[in-house]
């Protein structure tokens, strides 16, 4: 009995990185030849769907790296928000076959998903104008305007006839 | 001997830096149009703020540098060199303000990398940018692309060395249109035209491919400007391979094929010499060293083992070596693969390619085709003379919208434009080299930031050294500027310390 819990637990610490330690993508990407052909697991921000009859391509994004996922196209149709400057992605966590060269996808790096979980939903992300830019910006621009009109306006009464500025004399 | 420099030289110098800015402070008005349409309104205060600025500067030197006095060469290439800064530091603004970059030094590096139509990117989480500055980003490319060929056409085309690519040497000035006025409109219908049917063309697969219309239009219209204009930005950190779409990258291939031609080829085809497709000598060039750079980037990964198929070996290897020949930098493999997966032979030869360039008079980078087409036909030249009898005359010729005899003047000035690229190639080499990159990824790099490229193997990062950050500013511009404008602003500078200013 003893021997066969030490052995289940031995198991479990063995595919803990598989079920629970998803790879990163700077890790995937920068070691795509030792994950070549092997079972991956994903997690990322949803930041772009494309359906593709049965199947789709989504598109996650994690720590600056995003991968291409090949899946049902009922998986991408569960999909809420894709990430952009206004939407928080949904969050999701894919198993499946990454692939340096993916062979059915003209050599695309990409993840063959076995496993599709959407772990969070995403949401809107609400950006209202920053007052001080707001009020930096249109004195600036009336400013601009001023000198534009003023200077014009110089111009004309000297007869297009321009001094030096002061600190040139 | 040199006349010393006068305040009137500055003078004039400053009053058309200030002609440029206020066309720059009218342009970054137009992204607020986006804005509007994807209500993104915490963005548009940024734009009016630099665009304020901009105007402000712009006109104060307007004004009181205000000259009658004609523009010299000299002035002309200051002008174009000074230029380039002086955009580079208006447009980086709206980029540090909206925190789409780390820092001002990265602002610049990405605007100088956008005007340049280089495509290295120093902008954080490209994918959650606003729709505005992504638009801002690639349409920076499309006015540097437009912009380089007006100074080339204009300013560097009166230059002695610069004479080689343009149409001013040989008494070929009216090739294209008699004046700059007529030359502008046609370069900028002939632009339109290109970013109508590509925006088109990408907006039609993107819908096919399954993206919804909003972006396939929005993603089509950047990618139109950055293939058009050999850019290479892209609205999302995957850059093509984003779209998993091999339509998509026939398309990019077509535009950005399209763009990196000479627009006096252009022209004339469009005017009905459908010849010059056969004859052109930057045409027969570009062909002959893509399909044996290819040739040889394909076997080195079939050699290795990266890729195996010839589907995937036209798509990875043929797709790479095309945006890295005309420059455009568009790619569909990851930075950190091509320095980890791709064999030194494959990644090397990519660093050639990127070197040599597109044609001239196009919005391509590098030392271009033309030029090597006169260097190789000069070689062989060489070779008859030697294997001639004494008394024989050995002439040659080449092909650029007409025939042109092959004089040593032409070579003379391809040759010192190469040699200027070389050296600009080991300074940049060695510095990155430096700062503890293997040799490789340093001679990638380099090449990609000289050759306006934007292809990166993993250098290029916001974690990268500030001091190299300024390096590739730097040859991004002088690249750019194909060293001469840069050398006479060196000229300008030394010649002011030395002599003092003349009032």
């Amino acid at each position: 009995m003893k021997k066969l819990a030490v052995f289940t637990a031995i198991m479990l610490l063995l595919l803990i990185p598989a079920v629970v330690g998803a790879e990163s993508g700077e890790v995937l990407i920068e070691n795509s030849r030792g994950f070549d052909g092997k079972q991956v697991t994903f997690q990322g921000e949803v930041i772009g769907v494309m359906i593709r009859e049965n199947n789709a391509w989504v598109n996650i994004y994690d720590n600056g790296i995003a991968i291409g996922i090949w899946c049902s196209a009922d998986n991408a149709r569960n999909i809420s928000f894709s990430g952009d400057y206004t939407h928080v992605g949904d969050t999701v966590m894919v198993g499946g076959t990454f692939h340096m060269a993916c062979p059915e996808h003209g050599g695309d790096t990409d993840i063959h998903a076995d496993n599709f979980t959407i772990l969070a939903v995403g949401r809107v992300v609400a950006r209202t104008p920053d007052l001080p830019t707001v009020v930096v910006s249109v004195v600036l621009m009336i400013l601009a305007i001023f000198i534009i009109f003023w200077l014009r306006h110089v111009r004309k009464e000297k007869g297009k006839v321009v001094p030096w500025p002061m600190s040139w004399r | 001997m040199i006349p010393q420099l006068t305040r009137e030289d500055l003078k004039i110098i400053g009053y058309n830096l200030g002609r440029v800015g206020n066309i720059i402070g009218v342009l970054m008005l137009v992204p607020i149009v986006i804005s509007i349409i994807y209500q993104e309104f915490d963005i548009i205060p940024h734009f009016i703020a630099a665009s304020a600025l901009a105007l402000i500067l712009s006109n104060l030197a307007v004004h009181f540098l205000n000259t009658k006095k004609e523009m010299e060469l000299k002035h002309a290439l200051c002008v174009a060199a000074l230029a380039w800064i002086f955009m580079m530091m208006l447009t980086a603004i709206p980029l540090y303000t909206t925190h789409s970059t780390g820092s001002y030094l990265d602002a610049n590096f990405e605007t100088m990398s956008g005007f340049t139509t280089t495509g290295l990117s120093l902008a954080q989480d490209v994918d959650h940018l606003s729709h505005s500055i992504n638009f801002y980003r690639h349409y920076l490319q499309f006015i540097g692309g437009m912009g380089i060929i007006v100074v080339a056409l204009t300013v560097l085309a009166r230059s002695e060395v610069g004479s080689v690519l343009t149409f001013k040497s040989e008494g070929r000035e009216e090739i294209l249109r008699p004046n700059v006025a007529r030359t502008s409109r046609a370069i900028f219908g002939i632009a339109a035209t290109f970013l109508v049917l590509g925006t088109v063309l990408f907006a039609i697969v993107g819908i096919y491919e399954g993206m919804n219309v909003g972006t396939s239009f929005f993603d089509g219209v950047n990618h139109a400007m950055a293939a058009f204009s050999t850019g290479g930005f892209s609205p999302h950190s995957q850059n093509i391979l984003y779209y998993h779409s091999f339509p998509y990258e026939i398309v990019a291939l077509i535009i950005f094929l399209i763009g990196s031609f000479n627009f006096a080829f252009h022209y004339a085809v469009l005017s009905g010499k459908r010849r010059e497709m056969f004859k052109n000598i930057e045409i027969r060039t570009i062909f002959i060293t893509l399909m044996l750079s290819t040739l040889v980037i394909a076997a080195g990964l079939l050699y290795f083992n990266v890729y195996s198929s010839p589907e995937i070996l036209f798509r990875k290897a043929f797709f790479q070596a095309a945006s890295a020949h005309t420059t455009t930098g568009f790619g569909t493999v990851y930075p950190a693969q091509m320095s980890n997966v791709w064999p030194n032979l494959p990644q090397t030869m990519m660093s050639i390619i990127m070197l040599l360039g597109a044609c001239a008079n196009s919005t391509g980078g590098g030392i271009k085709a033309i030029r090597v087409g006169i260097m190789a036909k000069a070689f062989f030249r060489e070779v008859k003379k030697a294997l001639s009898p004494k008394t024989a005359v050995v002439s040659e010729k080449y092909h650029h919208i007409s025939d042109t005899p092959l004089t040593d003047t032409v070579v003379k000035g391809a040759a010192l434009i190469t040699i200027g690229y070389i050296v600009l190639f080991f300074v940049g080499t060695t510095v990155t080299m430096l700062y503890g990159y293997n040799g490789v990824d340093s001679m990638y790099e380099t090449s990609s930031a000289v050759g306006n490229v934007g292809l990166s193997c993993g250098v290029t990062s916001p974690a990268m050294p500030s001091m190299l950050k300024v390096t590739y500013i730097f040859l991004m511009w002088a690249g750019r500027l194909e060293i001469m404008a840069v050398l006479v602003l060196v000229g300008f500078a030394i010649l002011a310390l030395r002599k003092g200013i003349k009032k």
